[in-house]
């Protein structure tokens, strides 16, 4: 019994550049050889689902991009699923960026879905007003007049000229407000100065560091519903049945998590050699 | 002293409470400026701030070069890079099919080029690199020292293999079975007899077996002790009351120090 927790102990002093190792390759081994691991809808993301579904068709719907290149992974593929979901429904999508990386995402995302997918008109389906610098100013700006923040779309456009901007001048013309958020400014903006006081129904997909802080909202009826990470935005593809980056991600998300469990308890085995040693001598 | 303290106490002042008092006032006057007005200065003077932020950053960056203080290669690379990013913003648009301003997001140009394969790149690794770190702190960091610290382990453990498909695929009859492995643990540990340890063991697997074979082994039954079921109780109740006592302890303090503001009482905006 010593010698093995002799072992334990030795193995308990490990270079932390093996975790590194093994780590790396339990998040790169997964994506060359998928597990195909059933994908499970949680209640907050069926919520965001049938949220959507429940607009009538033509609806208006303002899809707010505010995350960039560090949280892509997790917002990326929800925005993906979603914007698939409300072509597919035959919506009209209003996008804006209170992030100005997230007009890149905003454009990524647009060219996949709507130009190549979709094969949809800018300007008459879909419409990209871009990025406003003043955080939750831009929030309260768009409530009270869009189109005095925004005379221009992100393509130099009037927006006086655009087909889609018709009768639209404020938040309260849209049918459904989304954002896609990886923090400040970002869903709680959208709760505190848009939704709440217009009345407009609000969904939102963001990274799973920011659900403790939305969760509240969403239990509340604030939120319609919260797509929680990389598994919200597999469990929004496995919904619309269209798999993609969020499912195959997960199989790798899985191991890495279990294998950072695996470290845990391997770390208390030895905590607690030690505590009994130093108790004994 | 007038210019620079009073005056600016006074818009303060006046500024706040008109937009505090613009949410109380029915007048189209008020409520105009509250809604619009007021929002429109903010995103003026948050314009202004970032040529401060710009300048500051220089100023401090170039000092720390012309110093030669510790690190100071780094900074080359900090002014190298802002000084690419404004050739890239203001002279140089690398497609001349493209007008300024939509040259920022437009394919073919000098600054679309140096978002994607620069700052894309460097951002991702940066986040990317979280997760060497995460595994490696929480092996050595994460200990069960004391009641808090072990809720706190075993709900993220929770969160962590219950909110990913793999904890789905895990039957709850698995995780009593580890429970009562983890029970005869501890009986062994507190009694230090083996027939009370081999005891409790026996029993609690004849237990789970007995009525695991009576239910038929559903995967997710009794949800109690299904990982999704019991990850989706935590972020909805401990969770949720948490972040509620935060935001309810943010808000008091935000409002307080509003009125510290509007009051004159706070003046770490004038330097004082």
């Amino acid at each position: 019994m010593e010698k093995i927790s002799d072992y334990i102990l030795r193995a308990g002093t490990i270079d932390r550049r093996w975790i590194f190792l093994i780590i790396g390759l339990a998040v790169l081994l997964p994506l060359f050889f998928p597990l195909g691991l059933p994908i499970r809808a949680t209640l907050a993301t069926q919520k965001v689902y049938d949220a959507v579904e429940g607009l009538e068709k033509n609806s208006k719907v303002l899809v707010s991009f505010e995350y960039g290149p560090s949280t892509k992974p997790e917002i990326h593929p929800m925005a993906i699923g979603l914007l698939r979901h409300l072509f597919t429904n035959g919506h009209k999508v209003y996008v804006t960026c209170l992030w100005p990386d997230g007009q890149f995402m905003a454009d990524e995302a647009l060219e996949e879905v709507a130009e190549k997918e979709f094969n949809l008109t800018y300007g008459e389906d879909y419409v990209v007003l871009g990025f406003r610098p003043g955080n939750e100013a831009v929030v309260k700006g768009m409530v009270s007049n869009i189109r005095k923040l925004f005379t221009t779309d992100s393509r130099g456009t009037l927006v006086d000229k655009i087909p889609l901007m018709e009768n639209i001048n404020k938040v309260e013309d849209f049918d459904f407000i989304f954002s896609a958020s990886a923090g400040y400014p970002g869903t709680l903006e959208w709760v505190q100065y848009a939704s709440d006081p217009t009345g407009v129904p609000l969904s939102t997909g963001t990274t799973s560091i920011m659900v403790n802080d939305i969760m509240p909202m969403v239990n509340s009826g604030q939120v319609q519903g919260i797509l929680a990470g990389m598994p919200g935005a597999a469990e929004y593809e496995a919904l619309i049945g269209s798999p993609g980056i969020g499912t195959s991600g997960m199989d790798a998300q899985s191991i890495a998590h279990l294998v950072i469990v695996l470290f845990i308890v391997f770390g208390n085995i030895t905590y607690f050699i030690e505590t009994q040693r130093s108790k004994k001598y | 002293m007038l210019w620079k303290r009073q005056i600016p106490i006074l818009i303060a002042t006046v500024v706040g409470l008109s937009t505090l008092f613009g949410w109380f006032i029915d007048h189209a006057g008020v409520e105009s400026f509250v809604n619009d007005d007021a929002t429109q200065w903010y995103d003026i003077l948050a314009s202004f701030a970032i040529f401060l932020g710009a300048l500051n950053l220089m100023k401090l960056q170039g000092k720390k070069v012309v110093k030669q203080q510790s690190g100071w290669q780094y900074s080359l690379f900090a002014i190298g890079g802002f000084l690419f990013a404004i050739v890239a913003g203001f002279i140089y648009k690398g497609n001349d099919a493209v007008e300024w301003g939509v040259h920022v997001t437009s394919k073919g140009t000098l600054f679309k080029w140096m978002f994607e394969y620069m700052f894309t790149p460097l951002s991702a690794t940066m986040f990317a690199l979280l997760a060497f770190f995460v595994a490696s702190a929480s092996y050595r960091a994460f200990r069960v020292r004391n009641l808090e610290a072990t809720l706190l382990l075993v709900s993220g453990i929770i969160i962590m293999v219950g909110r990913v498909p793999l904890g789905s695929s895990i039957s709850s009859w698995f995780v009593m079975y580890l429970l009562v492995l983890i029970i005869a643990i501890f009986a062994n540990i507190k009694f230090k007899d083996k027939k009370i340890t081999f005891g409790t063991l026996l029993v609690g697997v004849l237990v789970v077996t007995v009525w695991g074979a009576l239910l038929g082994w559903p995967v997710d039954q009794p949800g109690l002790f299904y990982l999704p079921v019991l990850q989706d109780w935590i972020y909805n109740n401990p969770n949720v009351a948490g972040a509620r006592a935060i935001m309810i302890g943010i808000g008091l303090g935000i409002f307080a120090t509003s009125i510290r503001y509007i009051l004159g009482i706070e003046k770490s905006y004038i330097g004082e």
